[in-house]
């Protein structure tokens, strides 16, 4: 079961965005590659982990898809604490969605590390005909606000991949960066499952 | 990496047939010569029979012994009369035979008001974002079953869970209150389609006043349901915030050894028991093993209810203590995230209510009676 425990990073990301923009077929769709036609509301928290390859070296990505209704932020949003990452996702066929963005960065704000690297999701593009977000519209918002930026489809596939792979080359350039003017290694190879994250000595729960 | 935070898809592979029904399904792990099998089934039955006497003496009565009523239903409850049972457990139809025709129609009527209210000027006058809301979640619910797939259905939950929410205002509609709905909703259908499975029943052929009779019934079987576990549900969840550390203390006590385990890989309860509280355990198993659980937990009583739910969730853990022992962080989290529960029937879910049923005796608190004085 523990056969992908060889790594070099082991780095905490966390899904968030309103209720139903796609988070958990997102994650499907990039840790095994499918998407759930019976998939089911996400209640609290759950957890799903893939490795992959940046610059030669193994990340492992521990990736916490939180529900998205306003009930459960109380106890979501202890889960941001210790993740080197975020992807924030909204639904471009939904405008609530997108409005509801700047809510999102302000919990990141309250709960999360201050370095946190965060990109911008606009989920469900395979619905063309459907679309009320601009994509130029999401453009300049995350370039005004130092995001990255993305559109997906976890249904198609398209650029979920990509998007993954994306923001944890970011996170890998802060941290090795960091390591370097540290002069210190940042997190050695192997550490045991669910301990060490780097950036910051962090636990990958939240204490009760 | 065999354990993914998939959901399950457990109705899929169960068969169609009721295990309620179907006495002659072994139970696949006891090997047994095919003649003493089928002295074994031929007892089952026998005794299946028995009790189905024992029930229908007790609800001919002109008053209903509850405390006895109770007590029979623990064990389960025969598919053909759980319909009456559990409105008689949970309250909805009073003990005395006479005025239950009118309470149900003053009932019926009440709740097609309140849904008159809500829904005669159109869709555009409702709160959208709670519109919205629970529309995503009841397509999102039991989308393998294909009755959860006809639309006539998926309204009817809609207005339900959309009433309880607006006359809820402390908590609101909260996820996973739409699985809640649904052993209600389906157990009282299934009475209007004995002979079939409800799960893929014919929606079309059943009428109108039978389909508002459902509604109705479930809304406030419901109702009575969540005003027991109200805060689950408001503000910080508190209710479940102090059931995951009651099940914490409780698993210290019967299982030390796993309990120290998960503190050495930075497992914490609310990662997973969180869940396992919101939906009463109902995302872990197979939509009729639910069923047949609540006939325990409503006997158990509304009261009880929440009490008995945190010593099942204890059993359920401990059920996979040799396994969780052996695995790390990551692995214990994914596996308690999709516990191996497709092919459960009732028999697994009598011996987990059992195992609860004795840790509940040997740590509940115990009665006054037996405080020493
Ligand atoms: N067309 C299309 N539908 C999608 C896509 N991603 C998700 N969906 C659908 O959108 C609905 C919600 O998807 P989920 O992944 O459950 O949404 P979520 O963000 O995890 O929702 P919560 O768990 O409630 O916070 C489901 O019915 C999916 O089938 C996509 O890329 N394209
Ligand atoms: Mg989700």
């Amino acid at each position: 079961m523990s056969k992908d425990d060889e790594y070099d990073y082991l780095f905490k990301v966390v899904l968030i965005g309103d209720s139903g923009v796609g988070k958990s077929n997102l994650l499907s769709r990039f840790t095994r590659n499918e998407f759930n036609l019976d998939s089911k509301s996400t209640i609290g928290v759950e957890f799903a982990t893939r490795t992959i390859q940046v610059d030669g070296k193994t990340i492992k990505a521990q990736i916490w898809d939180t529900a998205g209704q306003e009930r459960y932020r109380a106890i979501t949003s202890a889960y941001y604490r210790g993740a080197v990452g975020a992807l924030l996702v909204y639904d471009i066929t939904k405008m609530s969605s997108y409005e509801n963005v700047n809510r999102w960065l302000k919990e990141l704000r309250d709960h999360a590390d201050s370095n946190i690297q965060i990109m911008l999701v606009g989920n469900k593009s395979d619905l063309k005909h459907a679309r009320a977000v601009a994509t130029e519209e999401s453009k300049t918002f995350a370039a005004d606000n130092g995001l990255t930026f993305i559109e997906t489809s976890a249904l198609d596939s398209s650029n979920v991949e990509p998007a993954f792979q994306k923001i944890l080359t970011e996170i890998y350039r802060v941290v090795s960066n960091n390591a370097l003017k540290a002069g210190e290694s940042a997190g050695g190879p192997s550490l045991s499952g669910g301990k060490a994250i780097v950036i910051d000595a962090s636990q990958p729960a939240p204490v009760e | 990496m065999s354990n993914t935070i998939s959901i399950k898809n457990p109705q899929a592979v169960r068969s169609n047939s009721s295990s309620e029904t179907n006495g002659l399904s072994g139970s696949p792990g006891r090997p047994k010569s095919a003649e003493s099998k089928m002295l074994g089934d031929v007892a089952e039955l026998n005794s299946k029979a028995i009790r189905f006497k024992k029930f229908e003496a007790l609800l001919e009565c002109a008053v209903v012994d509850m405390e006895q009523l109770k007590k029979l239903s623990w064990m389960g409850v025969p598919e053909e009369i759980r319909h009456t049972v559990w409105k008689l457990l949970m309250g909805y139809l009073p003990s005395n035979s006479k005025s239950r025709d009118d309470i149900l129609k003053k009932k019926r009527g009440e709740y097609l008001e309140y849904v008159h209210q809500q829904f005669f000027e159109g869709k555009s006058s409702l709160d959208q974002a709670l519109v919205h809301q629970i529309h995503i979640d009841i397509l999102r619910t039991n989308a393998s079953i294909p009755l959860y797939q006809n639309t006539i259905i998926q309204e009817s939950l809609e207005r339900i869970l959309y009433i309880w929410a607006i006359r809820h205002p402390a908590s609101g509609y909260v996820q996973g209150i739409n699985d809640l709905a649904t052993p209600f909703f389906q157990v009282f259908l299934q009475s209007y389609v004995p002979l079939e499975d409800v799960e893929r029943v014919d929606v079309l052929r059943i009428s109108q006043d039978s389909l508002n009779e459902v509604e109705s019934d479930t809304f406030w079987c419901l109702t009575r349901l969540l005003d027991g576990i109200q805060d689950n549900y408001t503000h910080a969840q508190p209710g479940i915030q102090r059931q995951i550390a009651r099940l914490k203390e409780l698993i210290n006590r019967i299982d030390a050894q796993l309990y120290a385990h998960f503190q050495s890989e930075g497992v914490e309860f609310i990662q997973f028991a969180f869940r396992w509280m919101n939906c009463l355990l109902m995302r872990e198993l197979p939509l009729k093993s639910t069923i047949r659980m609540w006939d325990s937990y409503q006997a158990e009583g509304i009261e009880g209810l929440s009490e008995f739910h945190l010593y099942v969730c204890a059993a359920f853990l401990v059920k996979w203590s040799a396994e969780l022992k052996k695995m790390e962080f990551q692995d214990i989290i994914q596996f308690l995230q999709s516990c191996p529960t497709a092919t459960w029937g009732d028999r697994d879910i009598e011996l987990l209510l059992s195992e609860a049923f004795m840790w509940k005796s040997l740590f509940g608190s115990s009665p006054n009676h037996l405080k020493p004085s």
